[in-house]
């Protein structure tokens, strides 16, 4: 505000103007990015009758009922615990093959590092489908067709690049003249990484752990690829209900609003790590 | 690169990138080559297997459905990338002359991102029924609509572009917020103090400073739109009709109910290429827009 007062008078009322705007205006868009979140939260509190009503009711008795329903839907819980499967070994995975990657790309001569770059944003940027269907015919004949293994393995493809990309920006940020003084030592690599660069970047391996959690636990177009029932993931579980459109809202919404929730709670627990990894993520890829 | 990488040479290097490799070479370079010898073929998934050449390409090439398909996603992706790019930057901006702490405000913003396309989708088709959905009711108190969203071919494809903006806008707006906070303090401080005004100071000096992460966040938004498929799938399935019909869900659709997955490889191929001639092209003008500088 100081800054302001120190403007001459018709300036002064353009900038409170300029500010005024900018709180009405984050405002709006804060509103548009909650009320659909927050319409389909009430839907999923309607009753069948309440819900279906027109005009649409701002105002209505709650009830449980369609979550209690979907508790009952053995398929969409199955659905949900594989995504808790996938979602954790794909992550697991990730950074077991990510961590020691992403310190040879940075502290070790690699030969060829220049095309494991190319081929990291190649494999990142090309479109699903392109990997999905030759996969399709390899995982039937290998029999990892329906598998949390097989699914958790083909994310990889997307959440690898993305892991070493921020992962090596952590471990560039660690002073290499540490890494000299413990070879001094007599430390091998494997120490070196394991005792000093994990330790270290804790933060940023969480940040990598969570953004790569939401993509697994969000995607859609591999999984429909790859699954057909006993590894079906909690998008597929959701899907199901989309013929019920014009139907049965209550059960599509909760089942929307559970789908949602574990990734709520990371948005809340780690928002500036997500931030971070998003910020990052965006620079070097 | 220090002493030490030298001394120690490229032997144990090896044994930390060898799974990264592995892996990668499963995932993307198998699929990758024997994709691109599938779409030679006229391969059904079974037992029909002959090379036909470059016939299914050709066929494509010479097929309305396809270039109406391309057509929708060139659509789709540009509209949708101008729209979220000018929006979240714009509020990025807005954002970044708030003087209260805008940790909460930037969590709400991004709540949609995190939110799969898939519940995006049914959450959409909720709101955009034509008789009970919640936005023809407001748009009635509004004297608009009602609109039939995704019953007509002409509003379901603004349609689903709308759903891609509310969820994704949030990306572009964290990016953008991150980089004008990170922007050097000294130059628009002198800057004000020779008496230029805001505006002066956001098109002469933040904007061309923050030209180079405009470009990254525009690749990274069209990559991520002509690849669409969760929204689409979800809602339209490609109609009324063609309407929006794009790529990927085109692709799904040749693969696994036609079972012309010869058709569907070559597909994937051309669109790859599309994909990699956007992704340079944006690159190459990011290059020029550094070197002119």
């Amino acid at each position: 505000m100081s800054a302001i007062a120190a403007l001459p008078r018709s300036a002064r009322i353009g900038a409170r103007l300029s500010l005024g705007w900018a709180y009405l205006f984050s405002g709006a868009m804060v509103l548009f990015s909650l009320f659909p979140v927050y319409w389909v939260l009430a839907t999923s509190l309607k009753s069948k009758r309440d819900g279906l009503a027109s005009p649409p009711l701002w105002i209505f008795d709650p009830t449980v009922a369609n979550y209690l329903k979907l508790w009952t839907h053995e398929t969409f819980r199955h659905t949900f615990l594989n995504s808790m499967i996938v979602t954790s070994a794909g992550v697991s995975l990730s950074l077991a093959i990510a961590v020691p990657a992403a310190y040879a790309i940075v502290r070790m001569k690699v030969r060829g590092r220049d095309i494991v770059g190319v081929w990291l944003i190649l494999a990142y940027m090309l479109p699903e489908f392109l990997f999905v269907l030759p996969m399709f015919s390899l995982y039937q004949w290998t029999g990892l067709y329906d598998t949390h293994a097989g699914l958790a393995l083909m994310y990889q493809v997307h959440v690898l690049p993305l892991s070493i990309w921020l992962l090596s920006s952590f471990f560039r940020e660690i002073d290499p003249a540490i890494d000299e003084a413990a070879r001094i030592e007599g430390a091998s690599h494997w120490q070196i990484l394991t005792r000093i660069y994990v330790p270290c970047t804790m933060p940023g391996m969480v940040a990598t752990a969570i953004l790569n959690a939401i993509w697994i636990w969000n995607e859609l177009a591999i999984a429909l690829g790859l699954t057909f029932s006993k590894a079906q993931t909690v998008t597929l579980g959701v899907t199901s209900f989309r013929g019920y459109a014009a139907l049965d809202w209550g059960a599509m919404t909760a089942a929307s609003i559970i789908a949602i929730i574990p990734m709520l709670l990371f948005a809340i627990v780690a928002q500036r790590h997500i931030v971070k990894g998003l910020t990052l993520g965006a620079v070097k890829g | 690169m220090p002493s030490a990488a030298r001394r120690f040479g490229d032997a144990s290097a090896c044994w930390f990138i060898l799974p990264c490799l592995l892996a990668l070479a499963v995932t993307s370079l198998y699929p990758v080559g024997f994709g691109l010898a599938v779409s030679f073929t006229n391969w059904n998934w079974g037992s029909q297997l002959d090379y036909v050449g470059m016939a299914n390409y050709a066929d494509l090439l010479a097929d309305v459905e396809f270039w109406t398909v391309m057509r929708n996603t060139i659509v789709f992706a540009s509209a949708a990338t101008g729209v979220e790019v000018a929006l979240g930057f714009y509020l990025a901006v807005q954002v970044d002359k708030l003087a209260i702490r805008t940790d909460l405000l930037r969590a709400l913003i991004m709540l949609p991102l995190m939110v799969s396309g898939i519940v995006v989708a049914l959450m959409s088709k909720v709101m955009f029924d034509p008789f009970l959905g919640i936005v023809n009711h407001l748009l009635g108190l509004l004297g608009l609509g009602p609109s039939a969203f995704y019953g007509a071919a002409a509003t379901a494809m603004p349609s689903v572009v709308a759903v891609d903006v509310w969820w994704q806008t949030g990306f572009v707006f964290i990016i953008m917020l991150a980089g004008l906070r990170g922007l050097p303090i000294d130059p628009i401080d002198a800057a004000r103090v020779e008496g230029a005004g805001e505006f002066t100071i956001f098109w002469r000096i933040k904007l061309p400073m923050l030209r180079s992460l405009l470009v990254t966040v525009v690749i990274i938004r069209a990559i991520d739109t002509l690849k669409v498929f969760d929204i689409v799938f979800g809602t339209t399935v490609g109609g009324p009709g063609l309407a929006t019909e794009v790529v990927q869900t085109f692709v799904y659709r040749t693969a696994y109910s036609y079972q012309q997955i010869g058709k569907a490889m070559a597909t994937m191929v051309l669109f790859s290429l599309l994909i990699l001639a956007v992704a340079l092209s944006l690159q190459m003008l990011q290059r020029r827009g550094e070197a002119g500088r």
